[in-house]
C-alpha cells in the first residue's frame, strides 16, 4: 500500500547545511557593504548631485544580499523557515 | 478554488480510508470445522503492561479448505486492549481485521487472514500478539514511601476463542518470586519467576475461567496522559520534531510523606517510584533539547549509539504513585531519512509516535505534522485507525498565509503502534523562493522610503542664497 515510493529519491536540502554560515558571512558582508554605500551616498550627495538610478541600483543590491544573507543567518541559527 | 478542490479530494480519500480500515459493518460466522489443536500462551506480566502471545496450532477438521480464522477477546478485557496482531511461522505478519459475529455483541471479534488457506485435514501454526493496557491494577492501591508495589492480574486461565482447542498451556510470567496468591487450578507447578498453567485438554469454545496472580511488581509504572508530537517540514533540508509529554505515575499511590533524607541515603528507598528512564531517538537526531516550563532541566544524558540516539531523561523529583510531570523534548533529523520526491510530489515518512520510555503506555497521542507553505496534500496512508482532526494553518517566521497542519488522534498506544505513517504532498519548488524574497522586498521597502526621505524638505524657512554648486 506505498505510494510508489520506489520510484522517489530521497529529498536533500537544495543547499548543503555545512555551508550555511560562509553563506551568510558573505552574503550579509556584500549586503552590509552596499548598505554602507547606499547610506553614505544618502547623506553626502546634494539634490543637484542625487543620481535616482544610481540609488535604486544600489539599494537593490543591497535588499538583495541583505536579504538572502538574514535567510542564511536564520538557518543557520536553526530556525529551519 | 484549487485549495478547496485538493481539499475536497482528501476528504474522500480519507473517508475511503476510514472504510478500508474501520470494518465495523463486517460479519463473520464461526467456522465449526476449526480447531484449535493446541495454544500454548504466555503471559507477560513483569512490566506495566499485560502481553499475551499464544502460539496456536490451527487444525481444519472440515471436508473444505479455510481462508481464515477468528481472533476473540472477552468482555472484560476488550477496553483494555491496545494493540493486536498475528504472524504466520515465518513471522511474516497477517492481515487482521476487526469483525463482529451475530449473537456475540459483548465480544470483540478479529478475522485473520491465511496466505494461503487451510486445506481439509491439514494444520497450520500461527503467533498472535495481544497488549493490554491498565490490565494490572496495584493492590493495596496505596502504599508508603519503603514499601514493595504488589498488583494483581485477572484474566483468563483458558484461552478465549470461538473454537474448540484439544490442549492448552499457559505461563504467566512474574519475574519475582514474591507472589500472594495465585489461582491454583490442577495440573499447575509455580517456578522462580513464572507459574505454570496446564496442559488442560479439551475446552470448549469461549471458556471463561477467573485466572488471578497477586504478586510483586516493582517495574516503572507510568502512564503518558498525553502527547503532543509535533513535525515540521522544512525544504531547507530539515525536520524539526517536537514532543510534549505529560507523565503520570499510574502504579499504587504514595501514602503518608515523602522523605527526601531516606530517598538519597538509602538506595533501596521507593522501590516504586521511577528515578529516570531512557528515550530512543532516531539515530540521525541532532540538537536536542530536554525542557519544561521553568527552562532547561539538566539532568539529562546523551548517548549516541550506531543505531540510535539513546537519551536518559530524569525528571526534576522523582515520581511517586500519583505524581506526574510534564515537559517538551526535542530534536532535528535532516530531510533526506524521511522525505522522498520526484519533481513537485513530495512523500514524508514518519513515525506515528517515537519510543519514550521500554514498556510505555500513551493514553492520547496527538500527531501535527506541518507542511510548508504553499504545499497541498493528497493523501494520507496511516497503518491503523486514527481519528483524524480538521486541518489547520501554522504561522511562524517569514510566513503569509500559513503552513497547512495534518493532524490526528490515537488513543491507548504502546510500543506496537511505533509504525511509519506516510503523506503525499505538492509543491512547487519556485516557492522556496518566497521566503528570502520576502526579506529582500522588506529590505528594499525600507530603502525607498530613505529614497523618498531626502527629497522631502521640511524647512520651515527658505534659505535666502541658494547653494551654488
Amino acid at each position: 500500500m506505498s505510494l510508489e515510493i520506489e520510484s522517489m529519491v530521497r529529498y536533500a536540502a537544495p543547499i548543503n547545511p555545512a555551508v550555511f554560515p560562509h553563506l551568510t558571512l558573505l552574503l550579509l558582508g556584500i549586503g552590509i557593504f552596499f548598505t554602507a554605500w547606499f547610506f553614505v551616498y544618502e547623506v553626502t550627495s546634494t539634490k543637484a548631485s542625487r543620481d535616482l538610478f544610481k540609488e535604486l541600483l544600489l539599494s537593490l543590491v543591497a535588499a538583495l544580499f541583505s536579504g538572502f544573507g538574514i535567510l542564511f543567518l536564520l538557518l543557520w541559527v536553526g530556525i529551519f523557515v | 478554488m484549487k485549495p478547496a478542490m485538493a481539499k475536497l479530494e482528501f476528504c474522500v480519500f480519507f473517508l475511503l480510508y476510514l472504510a478500508i480500515n474501520s470494518n465495523s459493518a463486517n460479519v463473520d460466522n464461526i467456522a465449526s470445522e476449526l480447531k484449535f489443536k493446541n495454544v500454548d500462551r504466555t503471559i507477560d506480566v513483569t512490566s506495566q503492561l499485560v502481553k499475551i502471545v499464544s502460539k496456536i496450532t490451527l487444525e481444519n477438521t472440515g471436508k473444505s479448505p479455510v481462508k481464515n480464522f477468528l481472533l476473540a477477546v472477552e468482555a472484560s478485557a476488550k477496553n483494555n486492549l491496545a494493540y493486536i496482531g498475528a504472524k504466520d511461522s515465518n513471522s511474516k505478519d497477517l492481515r487482521i481485521l476487526e469483525t463482529t459475529v451475530k449473537g456475540y455483541d459483548y465480544v470483540k471479534f478479529w478475522r485473520v487472514e491465511l496466505k494461503e488457506a487451510l486445506d481439509a485435514g491439514t494444520s497450520l501454526y500461527v503467533v498472535t500478539e495481544a497488549v493490554f493496557t491498565k490490565a494490572l491494577l496495584p493492590f493495596p492501591t496505596a502504599i508508603t514511601q519503603q514499601e514493595v508495589q504488589l498488583v494483581k492480574y485477572i484474566g483468563n486461565l483458558y484461552a478465549y476463542t470461538p473454537y474448540y482447542v484439544t490442549s492448552q498451556k499457559t505461563v504467566v510470567n512474574i519475574k519475582t518470586k514474591t507472589v500472594e496468591a495465585f489461582t491454583k487450578v490442577k495440573p499447575f507447578s509455580q517456578q522462580e519467576g513464572s507459574i505454570i498453567y496446564g496442559p488442560y485438554p479439551n475446552t470448549g469454545p469461549f471458556t471463561e475461567k477467573e485466572l488471578s496472580v497477586h504478586y510483586k511488581n516493582n517495574s516503572p509504572f507510568l502512564t503518558v496522559t498525553r502527547l503532543e508530537r509535533l513535525i515540521e517540514v522544512s525544504h531547507w533540508g530539515n525536520i524539526a520534531i517536537e514532543e510534549v509529554v505529560e507523565v503520570e505515575h499510574t502504579g499504587a499511590k504514595l501514602k503518608g510523606p515523602f522523605s527526601r533524607y531516606d530517598y538519597q541515603q538509602d538506595h533501596h528507598s521507593g522501590p516504586a517510584s521511577v528515578r529516570s528512564y531512557k528515550t530512543l531517538l532516531p539515530a540521525s537526531a541532532s540538537d536536542v533539547y530536554y525542557r519544561d516550563t521553568n527552562g532547561n532541566i539538566s539532568t539529562s544524558n546523551m548517548k549516541v549509539k550506531k543505531d540510535s540516539v539513546e537519551v536518559e531523561l530524569r525528571p526534576r523529583y522523582p515520581l511517586f504513585g500519583g505524581w506526574r510531570t510534564h515537559y517538551t523534548l526535542g530534536y532535528n533529523v535532516p530531510s533526506y531519512e524521511y522525505l522522498f520526491h520526484s519533481g513537485n510530489d513530495y512523500l514524508l515518512k514518519m513515525r506515528v509516535i517515537d519510543h519514550i520510555f521500554d514498556d510505555m503506555q500513551v493514553d492520547e497521542v496527538v500527531t501535527k505534522v506541518i507542511l510548508p507553505e504553499g504545499s497541498v496534500v493528497s493523501k494520507l496512508l496511516i497503518p491503523y485507525p486514527v481519528t483524524r482532526l480538521p486541518d489547520s494553518l501554522h504561522f511562524t517566521y517569514l510566513d503569509t498565509k500559513g503552513r497547512p497542519v495534518i493532524k490526528f488522534v490515537k488513543n491507548n498506544v504502546v510500543e506496537n503502534h511505533i509504525q511509519d505513517f506516510q503523506i503525499r504532498y505538492t509543491f512547487p519548488r519556485l516557492l522556496m523562493f518566497q521566503e528570502p524574497l520576502l526579506v529582500v522586498g522588506f529590505l528594499f521597502a525600507l530603502f525607498l522610503l530613505v529614497i523618498i526621505y531626502v527629497r522631502l524638505d521640511f524647512s520651515i524657512h527658505k534659505p535666502e542664497h541658494h547653494h551654488k554648486d
